[in-house]
């Protein structure tokens, strides 16, 4: 017997001292040493050694709880023989070790009836039933049942010193405690008759450990319990936000959480099998329904460009709606909070329609830029037609899209334009308005017919922001001391359209179109991320200059934004327009050409540059 | 002091294109160009007629507002384009701006509306199916309450405006199927409607009884501003969670701030204002010193951590804090439209209602009826009120989360991070709408909604205690 308890003892230290977390524990695998050293040596009588009475106190606490916590954590004992052996010590049955399988077949009454004043009730007629496994809490028929009141069991240090206050889970530690004090203290004496089985009942009444049949064979695993089904979990897991009761499994979860991880190709990471399974069965239900609708949605559009056709299509996304929900509510009974099974199929079906057309806008757009790189007189000609195609398209224009077939476009600009801006500002002009002309009649109200190609409104004030960031080396520019010749400020505003619609163009021409190192203003140009660039206050906390900036109204937040006066935007663009609007007017210059507005705008600026500040 | 010199070179100078171009033959039916345009240019050419009209509106020149509201009218439509129809309510607001000087004729004009509360549950509610905005922003809430609440048998929700049952019906779908079991649930609804409160009782009763979930509605007839705490009646005992669905900007109008401010304040601020973002920074802070006097009443609230200007707000929330609720869950939109002055406002609302309007536009067919509805009852009334009213009037204050951060932690509440698991639901949620433009971010345990990479509105919890 002693044997047995040597090995599980020193199998338990082992355990716990690889974790470190208990230093007390070190001074406790020494004196087992020295114990069994003693004991085995001397013969000396456990009972009789202050110490070693402590230590038997502390190994049977321990020992059981190392039992137990094996079955906790759904391990077998350290070995079958002995564990199970191991109970029947503690429950201070005769030992027999040639019988050591006798447990896991042996009978266990169902219904042990003990009274919790912890006298031993008369042992119940037996019923035999096949253990499988060891299902927790079927303890002991003979031990004492406790019932703690939940806050005895979520108490942490229940027993405190008087002096300093330091509170310690166990009465014989606050002993061993006030012993440093110099204080009376007292070890509870055990005579190895004295030691009797107890077990504990959880305080929840709905709980099936609530039953002194089910009760729970140590302290610290009916205080485990309780805090993990009843207790609040306090400790969450930074990485993936799963919760803990208890700050061991937590501690345990945190070492695993992350190392392994599962990937749907949607980009969601999982770090359970189980969740993931459950994901991949929904997103390839929904790959294969969005997959459906987009084929629809192209056949579909090759027709008619008018939408109400595509909403009375069949709906693939009814389908869909409807693949969600069973899943929701099988894999996820308990959590899903519903809404989702509560989306009217017609918005969905929208939903579904919207990026259906968008992304043949996408594929067809970006055919069209494929075919404009050439040269640069045929790209002119070429994104004119781009933007033929692009009026025969429904209507959603993603940002990026149109960013891109107008780099195109500007491209060719911007590179004619350096030689002579004029004439590239006509015949573009032209070339727009006649294939406006052409879709649209000339009714005034109608200029909004679904076919006409349409912007996002999202992108053109991101456009007409650049135009603003860019218009910064008109005169206007007061106080920054970037005030150009009037002479020469007039060729500038009219290459304002050539640089305002050349965001998304990295290169170099881009500055030369632009005039000079203005566009400092708007770094990294023509990266996918320019909208996120250009609409840096929409996202939460960044500190990034504000779009007021960008609009030329702003307080430079950001370093070297060019921050020009709410004026520079108003006349570049309005220049723009006018140039656009009013193809007679050749652009030669600011004092030559405009019959409309140049002379204006060229008294305004003469008397304002003086007005600096 | 150059100031008024270059402020009214900036405010005249699109001016003076605009009195010649007017100046051109046949006034009636003008501009024959205009009609050629292609979309992206008129709508480039919109943005610039509506900045340029703000600026002679917060100016007070009336006589080149007007040309150029006329100018708009002939390019916008509420029917167009996304840009002709942001125009076009923009365009409205600002007239309503004007209007308001003469209050006799504001008030004859609008003498025959329609009530608008119950204008906006009709319109809310086509919000609420157009859109996944509201549906993800109820999702989140209802699944961080789910959270909170998790093994409570006495639950108490109180919903600051209860106009909108099916948030709860969801809630008590998943109550009933909880391992534990349902708890006992008391909804506290506060609407200033009577009517509209029997109606959410009446669904929400009936939805209870069919899951057998025990449950009480607590009907609440006041304005938020006026809300009485103790009306709520809650109790010791059970946990308390409270949502707040695009509601508690509404708080942020003081009520000090009713007087009216003429055109000439405006004017002058502006000018102030337009001259100071043409210098440097240092020079603004400057000036921002020495000038503070000028500023707006209203701007206080816009200025950082001054959520003690606002009182109300601020009594508000410690009001709900005093209840010590498990948990607090607040929608508010993520832009700024509670800026000090007219053009701050306009400029971030223009890029706020922009997104709304492309996310209609790329999701819900243009001859729709109920996408008209809700672009101009909705976006337009919201756009109007940010635009045209001032003081106690002005509604819609919208403002970023980082501001509602500070407010918050003010009255004593503390973070919580939203869940993993409400990210991921709401992340599929919007994914069954098989829309690119839908996103949802995380950040810092908030969750930000997007159309593309604007943030639109967020979502955030919060707890009694800063502490464990």
């Amino acid at each position: 017997m002693l044997e047995l308890l040597f090995a599980n003892l020193l199998d338990f230290c082992d355990r716990k001292c690889r974790k470190r977390d208990e230093p007390f524990l070190l001074l406790a695998e020494f004196t087992a040493f020295a114990v069994g050293f003693l004991f085995s040596q001397l013969g000396i009588p456990l009972i009789r050694l202050n110490l070693g009475d402590f230590v038997g106190f502390w190994l049977f606490e321990n020992l059981v709880s190392s039992v137990f916590w094996r079955r906790e954590q759904g391990l077998r004992p350290v070995d079958e023989r002995r564990g199970e052996t191991l109970d029947r010590i503690l429950g201070g049955m005769p030992v027999e070790l040639e019988n050591t399988s006798a447990m896991t077949v042996s009978t266990v009454s169902g219904e042990a009836s003990v009274s919790s004043s912890g006298n031993q009730a008369a042992p119940p007629p037996t019923t035999t039933m096949k253990k499988k496994r060891n299902l927790p809490g079927m303890p002991d028929p003979d031990a004492e049942v406790i019932a703690l009141s939940p806050k005895t069991l979520m108490a942490t240090n229940r027993f405190v010193c008087e002096i300093c206050s330091k509170g310690f889970q166990r009465d014989q530690n606050l002993q061993l405690h006030r012993r440093g004090h110099n204080l009376p203290w007292k070890l509870r004496q055990r005579s190895s008759t004295d030691i009797r089985k107890r077990v504990y009942v959880c305080p929840e009444p709905s709980c099936v450990h609530n039953d002194p049949s089910r009760a729970l064979g140590d302290l610290t695993g009916i205080k485990k319990h309780y805090c993990r089904k009843h207790g609040e979990k306090k400790w969450k897991c930074d990485k993936c936000s799963k919760k803990y009761a208890v700050q061991s499994d937590w501690k345990a979860h945190s070492k695993t959480c992350g190392t392994r991880e599962y990937r749907c190709d949607c980009g969601t990471i999982f770090s359970r099998r189980d969740s993931f399974i459950t994901h991949r069965a929904f997103c390839d239900a929904l790959a294969e329904e969005s997959a459906k609708a987009h084929t629809v949605r192209n056949s579909k559009s090759e027709d008619d460009p008018k939408r109400q056709i595509v909403v009375s299509s069949p709906p693939p996304s009814s389908t869909v709606v409807s693949a969600i929900s069973p899943i929701q509510k099988t894999e996820l009974p308990e959590k899903s909070s519903g809404i989702i099974n509560h989306i009217p199929p017609s918005t969905c079906l929208n939903g579904s329609i919207g990026s259906g057309s968008s992304s043949s806008c996408s594929s067809s757009s970006s055919s069209s830029n494929g075919s404009t790189t050439t040269s640069v007189f045929a790209s002119l000609f070429a994104s004119s037609s781009a933007a033929g195609t692009l009026q025969s398209q429904t209507s959603t224009f993603s940002d990026l899209i149109c960013a891109m077939a107008r780099s195109e476009r500007s491209t060719a600009l911007a590179t004619v334009s350096t030689a002579e801006p004029t004439s590239l500002c006509l015949s573009s002009n032209v070339g727009g308005s006649t294939i406006f002309n052409a879709a649209v009649g000339p009714e005034r109200r109608h200029y909004a017919v679904p076919s006409s190609p349409a912007m996002s409104a999202t992108a053109l004030l991101q456009k007409a922001a650049q135009m603003g960031a860019a218009a910064t080396n008109s005169s206007f520019l007061r106080g920054l001391g970037l005030t150009t010749s009037s002479s020469s400020s007039g060729q500038q505003d009219g290459l304002q359209w050539g640089s305002g619609r050349f965001e998304s163009e990295p290169g170099s021409s881009g500055t030369t179109a632009g005039g000079g190192g203005l566009r400092l203003g708007l770094p990294s140009e023509g990266n996918p991320g320019l909208t996120e660039l250009i609409m840096g206050p929409s996202s939460l906390f960044g500190p990034k200059p504000t779009t007021l900036d960008l609009l030329g109204l702003g307080i430079g937040g950001g370093g070297g934004a060019p921050t020009g006066g709410f004026s520079a935007l108003i006349t570049s663009i309005g220049g723009g327009g006018l140039d656009r609007t009013a193809p007679a007017a050749t652009f030669g210059g600011g004092s030559s050409a405009g019959k409309t507005w140049g002379p204006e705008a060229a008294k305004e600026r003469k008397p304002s540059s003086p007005a600096l500040l | 002091m150059a100031q008024d010199e270059g402020s009214s070179s900036v405010t005249s100078s699109p001016l003076q294109f605009f009195s010649l171009v007017s100046l051109s033959p046949n006034l009636g039916s003008p501009y024959p160009w205009l009609r050629e345009l292609k979309s992206e240019e008129r709508g480039l050419y919109l943005i610039h007629l509506l900045l340029s009209c703000a600026n002679h509106v917060a100016s007070g020149s009336l006589e080149n507002a007007n040309i150029a509201l006329e100018q708009i009218s002939d390019l916008a439509s509420p029917e167009g384009d996304t840009m002709q129809r942001i125009a076009a309510y923009f365009t409205e607001a600002l007239a309503d701006r004007i209007l308001k000087a003469w209050p006799g004729l504001h008030k004859a004009l609008n003498s025959t509306r329609i009530s608008p509360v119950s204008e906006r549950i009709i319109v809310r509610k086509l919000f609420f199916d157009l859109c996944p905005f509201l549906k993800v922003a109820y999702l989140i809430t209802n699944q961080a309450i789910i959270e909170a609440i998790e093994g409570e048998k006495m639950v108490h929700i109180i919903d600051l405006n209860s106009a909108e049952p099916a948030q709860w019906i969801a809630l008590l779908q998943v109550l009933s199927a909880r391992p534990e079991g349902p708890p006992h649930l008391r909804i506290t609804g506060i609407h200033e409607q009577k009517e509209v409160l029997e109606q959410t009782a009446l669904r929400l009763t009936e939805e209870a009884e069919k899951l057998d979930i025990p449950f009480q509605f607590n009907p609440v007839v006041s304005k938020l501003e006026h809300l009485d705490v103790e009306s709520l009646r809650v109790k010791t005992g059970e946990a308390l969670a409270i949502s707040s669905v695009l509601q508690l900007h509404s708080l942020l109008a003081s009520d000090e701030q009713i007087r009216k401010k003429s055109p000439s304040v405006n004017s002058v601020h502006l000018q102030r204002v337009l001259h100071m973002n043409q210098s440097s920074v240092g020079e603004l802070l400057d000036k921002d010193l020495t000038n503070g006097y000028t500023r707006s009443p209203d701007s206080a609230s816009s200025s950082p951590l001054s959520g003690t200007a606002s009182p109300k707000i601020e009594s508000f929330l410690t009001a709900l804090w005093g209840l010590s609720p498990k948990i607090m869950l607040v929608t508010e939109q993520e832009s700024n439209h509670n800026g000090s002055t007219l053009m701050d406002r306009l400029l971030e609302a223009l890029y706020f209602y922009a997104s709304l309007f492309d996310c209609l536009e790329s999701t819900v067919s243009r001859a729709s009826m109920d996408r008209m509805k809700v672009e101009k009852m909705l976006f337009g009334e919201e756009i109007k009120n940010i635009i045209a009213c001032e003081g106690s009037e002005r509604k819609e204050r919208h403002e970023k989360l980082d501001k509602w951060i500070q407010r918050l932690d003010l009255a004593g509440f503390g973070r919580m991070p939203l869940s993993y698991y409400a990210l991921l639901q709401a992340k599929r949620l919007l994914q069954s709408y098989n829309c690119d433009g839908y996103k949802i971010k995380e950040e810092n345990g908030y969750l930000v909604i997007c159309w593309q990479d604007r943030a639109l509105f967020s979502v955030s919890a919060w707890k009694c205690s800063r502490f464990d």
